[in-house]
């Protein structure tokens, strides 16, 4: 019984914490290739205080800074990006937009490619057509499609207002409808011609895996220091807000879980314990009768009741990850959680730390549930244990 | 010769209710090393009272019991359990064996518990194993032998550490006479070849005929004590265990 309950509780940890692992490292994943990259470059003064004009605490030379960073270790690309907001007209209606000027070639370079839903993607090279993608919320609300035009307007880095004309070359799915409904995408020489400036808001830094985030950061940052223009190297982690948020809100369904799976463990097993102390009162009273020290008897009671706490995490890990591998094969979907507009692959990932942290919460439970009938053993009056029946 | 075991006006009270249940009452005798002693009496007559005092796993509500000279009254629960281990050796009526260990391992269990090396153990196990016949059924764990094979495991897990004293209470209740009969004369057979001393509770004729020395009990008094030769002879008795209570002061000694 406590050997099955404790079984159970570590494969459902497992099952649960894996599941959350595979969301976490997906999210991850897609956070940082939808464009956010591993490490971002910004000047000091972009997180000191807020722009009052566009591009005012952008990064002049920013080629420079692209070749230092592009000489570290681990880096695959490096994209200079421009962050801009202004007005977007179809000459009757008008709407905010949320833009983004990039680089096609180098965003292509890291693979951060938008999610089209029509069209195709921006075009590296020069031209005498402005191109844009819009979000599917945009072009629904000016009523356009691929190869309408629209008139973008906003404030250049010198205060005046300034207009381009775009043609647009795809429609772009975020997954997020509040973003859809903003989303503007131009190259970064039209965004520069709209804002009237050479400088870019920052550098997306790719690398060859997320796992060196750390690394390149440490190594990447002296170089850095050395630049003419104070800039900051960001990790993915620190910028990436609706990834920590998710994190935090199952890392605390999660926690919830262990906390219930402890107490399930904890009272079913001193229930147990209880019991078969009861059932071993005149053995006990042997044991205590033959000279045995009251405290090797809580030892053994410990001891038992860690070993089944052994034996059923075991149990645990096995039937957790087997339970994983058929439920990974049986290829399921979780339908599309709030914010997002598609579904997920249900993926249970085999995480060693998890195997290792679930396993001592039982243990430990165990052994924690087994002091109290342990005490009550060792305490046993002998007379009386061996008149038990 | 000097006493193994001493009671001095022990008395033992038990709580009942709003009162007291006497279970022994100014208990006096002594026992010196290499006796073969029967405790004798009905059932509630304090025979398991007395020799749980004797055991050191009760302690008297009054007066002393002395177990090779030291008082086990006055001694806190480790001395009393370093004393156990050291000086005594049990056997149950129910034989008490640890049902997950086998024939040799609950032999062992006392020499573990004095923190014997494992060659010694294992040397003293097939000794006291082969002592009480049983060294082919060493592996075999209690579920798979015989009542009289358990009682005779028992004794040797009772002999196995050498103890100065060796209780049994009521070791052939649960045993058919040719087991009984098996184990009586084992344990006269170690008592006689290794000198050991016997303290045993019974209301078995059987036993008490190989008895040296019997101390009837009756409601928690000393009613007769004395050499078994002389028992067959009595004429005023508890023999049949019907508690006519003897007018022989409770306080009367072995005759040594």
């Amino acid at each position: 019984m406590t050997l099955t309950m404790v079984g159970g509780g570590v494969a459902g940890l497992l099952l649960v914490g894996g599941f959350f692992a595979f969301m976490f490292r997906g999210l991850r994943e897609s956070t940082i290739n939808n464009g956010l990259g591993h490490l971002q470059i910004y000047t000091a003064n972009h997180f000191r205080r807020d722009e009052t004009r566009a591009l005012e605490t952008g990064i002049d030379h920013w080629q420079q800074v692209a070749g230092v960073v592009s000489s570290g270790r681990h880096v695959r690309g490096v994209a200079p990006r421009i962050e801009f907001y202004g007005i977007i007209s179809n000459g009757v209606k008008s709407s905010v937009f949320m833009g983004s000027a990039v680089d096609p070639d180098s965003e292509k370079g890291l693979g951060f490619t938008p999610r089209l839903t029509a069209g195709r993607d921006l075009d590296g090279k020069p031209s005498g057509e402005m191109e844009a993608l819009i979000g599917t919320g945009v072009a629904r609300s000016m009523n356009v499609k691929v190869g309408d035009g629209l008139t973008l307007l906003a404030v250049t880095s010198d205060g005046a207002l300034n207009g381009v004309d775009v043609q647009i070359v795809g429609l772009v799915n975020t997954g997020y409808k509040e973003v859809d409904d903003r989303y503007l995408r131009i190259t970064l020489p039209s965004a520069q011609r709209l804002l009237q400036s050479d400088r870019v808001t920052n550098l997306v830094v790719g690398l060859d895996a997320t796992e060196n985030t750390d690394q390149v950061w440490a190594e990447l940052a002296p170089p850095l220091r050395g630049l003419p223009q104070e800039v900051t190297l960001k990790k993915w982690v620190e910028l990436a807000t609706y990834y920590n948020q998710v994190k935090t809100l199952f890392s605390g369904i999660f926690l919830f879980l262990g906390i219930i799976v402890f107490f399930m463990v904890v009272m079913s097993s001193v229930n147990t314990l209880l019991m078969a102390m009861l059932e071993r009162t005149r053995e006990i009273g042997t044991m205590l009768a033959m000279g045995t020290p009251r405290s090797w008897v809580v030892g053994l009671f410990v001891l038992e009741a860690t070993l089944i706490g052994v034996l059923g995490a075991l149990a645990g890990v096995v039937g957790g990850n087997l339970i994983g591998t058929m439920l990974n094969h049986a290829g399921l979907h979780m339908p599309p959680p709030p914010g997002l507009t598609v579904d997920l692959a249900f993926r249970v990932l085999h995480v060693p730390s998890l195997m290792i942290g679930s396993s001592l919460l039982v243990i430990s439970s165990l052994a924690l549930a087994s002091i109290l009938p342990a005490v009550r053993a060792s305490r046993l009056q002998i007379a009386e244990a061996l008149a038990h029946v | 010769m000097h006493d193994l075991v001493a009671m001095e006006e022990v008395s033992r009270k038990f709580p009942m209710d709003h009162s007291y249940v006497n279970a022994l009452d100014h208990t006096n005798f002594r026992v010196v090393p290499g006796e073969f002693m029967a405790i004798a009496g009905p059932s509630g007559s304090g025979k398991s009272t007395l020799l749980n005092l004797i055991g050191c796993i009760d302690k008297p509500t009054t007066g002393r019991v002395l177990l090779d000279g030291v008082d086990t009254s006055t001694l806190k629960t480790t001395r009393l359990t370093a004393l156990r281990r050291d000086k005594i050796g049990f056997v149950f009526q129910t034989f008490n064996l640890i049902p997950v260990f086998t024939a040799s391992e609950n032999v062992e269990f006392p020499l573990l518990l004095q923190g014997m090396p494992a060659q010694e153990r294992r040397d003293r196990v097939s000794v006291a194993l082969d002592s009480v016949g049983l060294t082919e059924r060493a592996k075999h764990r209690p579920d798979l032998l015989s009542g009289g094979e358990r009682q005779r495991v028992a004794v040797a897990r009772a002999i196995v550490h050498r103890p100065a004293l060796v209780l049994a209470d009521e070791p052939t209740a649960n045993l058919d006479t040719r087991n009984a009969t098996q184990l009586i004369d084992l344990m006269r057979d170690l008592n006689r070849r290794l000198g050991l001393t016997f303290i045993f509770s019974t209301h078995d004729q059987r036993l008490l005929e190989h008895a040296d020395r019997i101390v009837e009990l009756c409601d928690g008094r000393v009613t007769s004590d004395r050499k078994s030769d002389s028992l067959s002879k009595r004429g005023q008795s508890c023999g049949s265990f019907s508690c006519s209570r003897l007018e022989m002061s409770s306080g009367t000694g072995a005759g040594h």
